[in-house]
C-alpha cells in the first residue's frame, strides 16, 4: 500500500483552503516525495486525499470521466463542490457495501456563487461537512489547533492568517507525524477559482536535539 | 463480571446518606435465590455494598469484615468510611494481578463529624470520590441515567429515600441479571432506616 | 504481501483472509421520541464522533419525512444517511402511485421489511419513527437493526440510549409511582406537551453528562396534525 499522510481544510473570509504534504509512503519508507495529494476538479473543487494512492488515482479517474460528460452536455451546468461531494460519497459507501473500499479519506473543498463548502467522506461512506477538517494523524493533532482558530471566525480569518495556520499546523504534523515530509502544498478556492500552490519546503527547527544522541549529528 | 448480576447504588443527601442494592442471586439466566445481600455494615455509620461475582462478594465482605475489627481493636476507635474507602482499596490493589470481581460501594458518615462521604472503587481500587452518586453493577449505565436526572443536592432523608428507591427500581427493570426487589438503608446520625422495596419480580 | 502457510499448489488457490477492513462503524449519538396524546416529540444529538474523535458538532441524524412523519437514525451515519435516503424515495414513489400520502403505519411496516432485505448485511442503524396515527394520536415505532418493530408511546436508543430509557420509563410510564399529579403529569403513556419537552431536554443535559459521545447540539422535532416543527438547544460540547 502506498499511502499518503493527514490533509487539512479549513473555511476562511473568502473562500477555503487545504493543505498536505507531497508524500506518498510505502510503510516506513518514504517512496515517492513529489506526489500531488490536492488536485482541483473542474473551476470550482478541490480534492485533498490522504490513505491508498492508486485508490486517488482511480477516483481521479471517475472524476475525469463526470467532468467530460459534463463538457460533452455543454447545457451550461458544471459540477460544483456539493455535487463533487455527493458523488464520492455514493461512490465511496457503494464499494464498502461490496467489501472492497476505495481506502481513502477525502476532502472535498470549493467556492462557487459566494457560497463556500468543505466536507469530509471516507472508505466507509461516512461524509460531515465542518468549517474545519483534518484527516489521519491530523484529526488528533491538527484539528484542535485548527479549531481554536477558526472556529466562530470563519467570516473573519483572512486568507493571510489562514495560510499561516495551515502551514503552522502541518509543522505540528511533520514534527510529530513519523510519516510526514516538510515538503508541502497550500490549496485556495475562492471567487477568482481553484488553484494549488507549487510545493515548498516547510521550515522547522530541530536545534533542540543537537546535544541529544539519536537526533542529527551527535 | 457479568456472571452473577447485581446493581448497587449510594447517594449523598443534606447531612445523611442512602445506599441501596438489589437482591437476585442467579447464574447467568437462571434466579436462584432473591433475597441475596450485597450490603453490609461494617461499623455503625459505615457500610459497603459489593457489585459483582457473587462468590466474591462473600469472601471480599467478610474479609474486609476482619480488617475493620482489627483495625479497630488496634486504633480503639471506629473506622471512618473515608478511611474505609482506603482499606477498601488496598485490598483490591494486593491482587492487581488476579482481581477480585467485585466493584464496591461505601456510604456513610463521618464517626466525629457527621459528614456524609460516598465512594466507589473499581475492581483493581481505584477510587472514585464522588459528590453526588455512585453506581456499581451490570445495570450501570441505566443506574447512571437515573441518577443523573433524578438526582439533586442537599436532600433531606425522606427525599433521598424516593429519589435513591425510584432510581433503583426502574433501573433494575431494565436489566434483566438484577433485581427481584431492592433494599435500601438510609443513614442518619441518629438512626438507619432500612426499607425493602418490591419491584417487578423477574 | 498476500501469504498463507500451507500446501503449495501451482496454480491460483482460495484461502481464508482475514480482513483488516469493516464495513461497519458506531459514529455515536442519542436519540428519543415521546408520543402523547396529539403530539409526538422526536429528538437527538448532531454530534459525530469516531473513535475518540469529534468529526463535526452538527451532523444532524432526526431526519422530516414528507408524510409528517420523523425518523431518527442512531449507530453508523453512514448508513443512516443512506436508508433514509432510500425511505424518502419510496414516500415520493407511493405518492405517485397511490395519489395520497403514505401513512405513519404504512412507512412503519415499510422500514421494517427495507431493514429486513438487509438481514446479512445489516444497516447498523437504531431506528425510531414517530407519527401520528389516522385519529391524531401519536405513536413511536422503535426499530433494531434488522427490522424488528414495536409500536410504543416513548423509546430512546443511541449510545446513551439505556441511560435514558428508565428515566423514560418512570417518567411517562409512571413506573413505581402511585401518586401522579394528573394535571402536569398526564397518565401513564400519555403526558402533556409542556411536561414532555422539559423530559427531553432533561434526558439529554443527563446523557450528555455521562457518555462522551452524547452533546454539542440537540434538535427536537414536534410532530402535530399541523406540521413538524424543529427547536436547537445547545449541549455541553466536551
Amino acid at each position: 500500500m502506498v499511502t499518503g499522510t493527514s490533509v487539512l481544510g479549513i473555511k476562511y473570509k473568502d473562500g477555503i483552503m487545504m493543505a498536505a504534504d507531497t508524500l506518498a509512503s510505502y510503510g516506513s519508507l518514504a517512496r515517492f516525495r513529489d506526489v500531488q495529494r490536492i488536485v482541483p476538479v473542474g473551476e470550482h473543487t478541490l480534492l485533498g486525499a490522504s490513505g491508498e494512492m492508486s485508490d486517488f488515482a482511480y477516483i481521479q479517474e471517475q472524476l475525469d470521466k463526470l467532468l467530460v460528460a459534463d463538457h460533452l452536455a455543454a447545457d451550461g451546468h458544471t459540477a460544483g463542490p456539493h455535487f463533487i461531494w455527493q458523488y464520492l460519497s455514493r461512490l465511496m459507501y457503494a464499494r464498502r457495501s461490496r467489501v472492497n473500499p476505495l481506502w481513502n479519506s477525502l476532502i472535498v473543498g470549493g467556492f462557487r456563487d459566494g457560497k463556500r463548502f468543505l466536507g469530509f467522506v471516507d472508505l466507509q461512506g461516512t461524509t460531515y461537512e465542518a468549517s474545519t477538517i483534518a484527516t489521519g494523524f491530523g484529526a488528533y493533532l491538527g484539528q484542535p489547533l485548527l479549531r481554536k482558530a477558526v472556529e466562530g471566525k470563519e467570516d473573519t480569518l483572512t486568507k493571510e492568517e489562514a495560510h499561516k495556520l495551515l502551514v503552522d499546523t502541518l509543522r505540528v504534523l511533520y514534527y510529530r507525524d513519523a510519516r510526514s515530509l516538510d515538503k508541502i502544498q497550500i490549496a485556495t478556492a475562492d471567487a477568482s477559482g481553484v488553484s494549488v500552490s507549487e510545493p515548498f519546503k516547510l521550515d522547522s527547527d530541530w536545534s533542540f536535539g543537537a546535544d541529544i544522541r539519536g537526533y542529527g549529528a551527535l | 463480571m457479568e456472571y452473577n448480576g447485581s446493581a448497587v447504588m449510594a447517594m449523598k443527601g443534606d447531612g445523611c446518606v442512602a445506599i441501596a442494592a438489589d437482591r437476585r442471586f442467579g447464574v447467568q439466566a437462571l434466579t436462584l435465590g432473591t433475597e441475596f445481600q450485597k450490603i453490609f455494615q461494617m461499623n455503625k455509620y459505615t457500610f459497603v455494598g459489593l457489585a459483582g461475582l457473587a462468590s466474591d462478594v462473600i469472601t471480599l465482605s467478610d474479609q474486609l469484615r476482619y480488617k475493620v475489627k482489627m483495625y479497630e481493636l488496634r486504633e480503639e476507635r471506629p473506622i471512618s468510611p473515608e478511611t474505609f474507602a482506603h482499606l477498601a482499596s488496598s485490598s483490591l490493589y494486593e491482587k492487581r494481578f488476579g482481581p477480585w470481581f467485585v466493584e464496591p460501594i461505601i456510604a456513610g458518615l463521618d464517626p466525629k463529624t457527621g459528614e456524609p462521604f460516598i465512594a466507589s472503587t473499581d475492581l483493581i481500587g481505584c477510587i472514585n470520590f464522588a459528590k453526588d452518586f455512585v453506581v456499581s453493577g451490570t445495570a450501570n449505565s441505566q443506574m447512571y441515567g437515573m441518577c443523573e436526572s433524578l438526582w439533586e443536592p442537599n436532600l433531606g432523608p425522606e427525599d433521598l429515600f424516593e429519589t435513591i428507591s425510584q432510581a433503583m427500581l426502574n433501573a433494575i427493570d431494565r436489566d434483566c441479571i438484577a433485581g427481584w426487589g431492592a433494599v435500601v438503608h438510609v443513614i442518619t446520625k441518629d438512626k438507619i432506616v432500612t426499607k425493602h422495596l418490591k419491584g417487578r419480580m423477574d | 504481501m498476500l501469504s498463507a502457510a500451507g500446501p503449495t499448489h501451482a496454480g491460483p488457490v482460495r484461502i481464508p483472509m482475514e480482513h483488516g477492513f469493516s464495513p461497519y462503524t458506531d459514529n455515536g449519538g442519542t436519540t428519543l421520541a415521546i408520543a402523547g396524546d396529539d403530539y409526538v416529540i422526536v429528538a437527538g444529538d448532531t454530534r459525530q464522533s469516531e473513535g475518540y474523535s469529534i468529526n463535526t458538532r452538527y451532523c444532524p441524524k432526526v431526519f422530516k419525512l414528507d408524510n409528517n412523519c420523523v425518523l431518527a437514525t442512531g449507530g453508523m451515519a453512514a448508513d443512516g444517511q443512506n436508508l433514509v435516503r432510500r425511505l424518502k424515495q419510496s414516500i415520493e414513489q407511493y405518492h405517485h402511485v397511490h395519489a395520497k400520502t403514505m401513512s405513519p403505519s404504512a412507512l412503519a411496516q415499510l422500514l421494517s421489511v427495507v431493514l429486513y432485505g438487509k438481514r446479512h448485511f445489516p444497516y447498523f442503524v437504531w431506528n425510531t419513527l414517530g407519527g401520528l396515527d389516522a385519529d391524531g394520536s401519536g405513536w413511536v415505532y422503535s426499530y433494531d437493526p434488522v427490522g424488528n418493530v414495536e409500536k410504543r408511546k416513548w423509546a430512546c436508543a443511541g449510545s446513551a440510549g439505556h441511560l435514558i430509557m428508565p428515566f423514560l420509563d418512570a417518567k411517562i410510564g409512571h413506573h413505581h409511582q402511585s401518586q401522579i399529579d394528573a394535571k402536569t403529569e398526564g397518565k401513564p403513556g400519555s403526558v402533556p406537551f409542556d411536561t414532555a419537552m422539559k423530559y427531553t431536554k432533561d434526558a439529554f443535559t443527563s446523557a450528555t453528562e455521562r457518555d462522551i459521545y452524547t452533546g454539542d447540539l440537540l434538535e427536537i422535532f414536534v410532530i402535530r396534525k399541523s406540521g413538524v416543527t424543529v427547536e436547537q438547544i445547545p449541549l455541553k460540547r466536551d
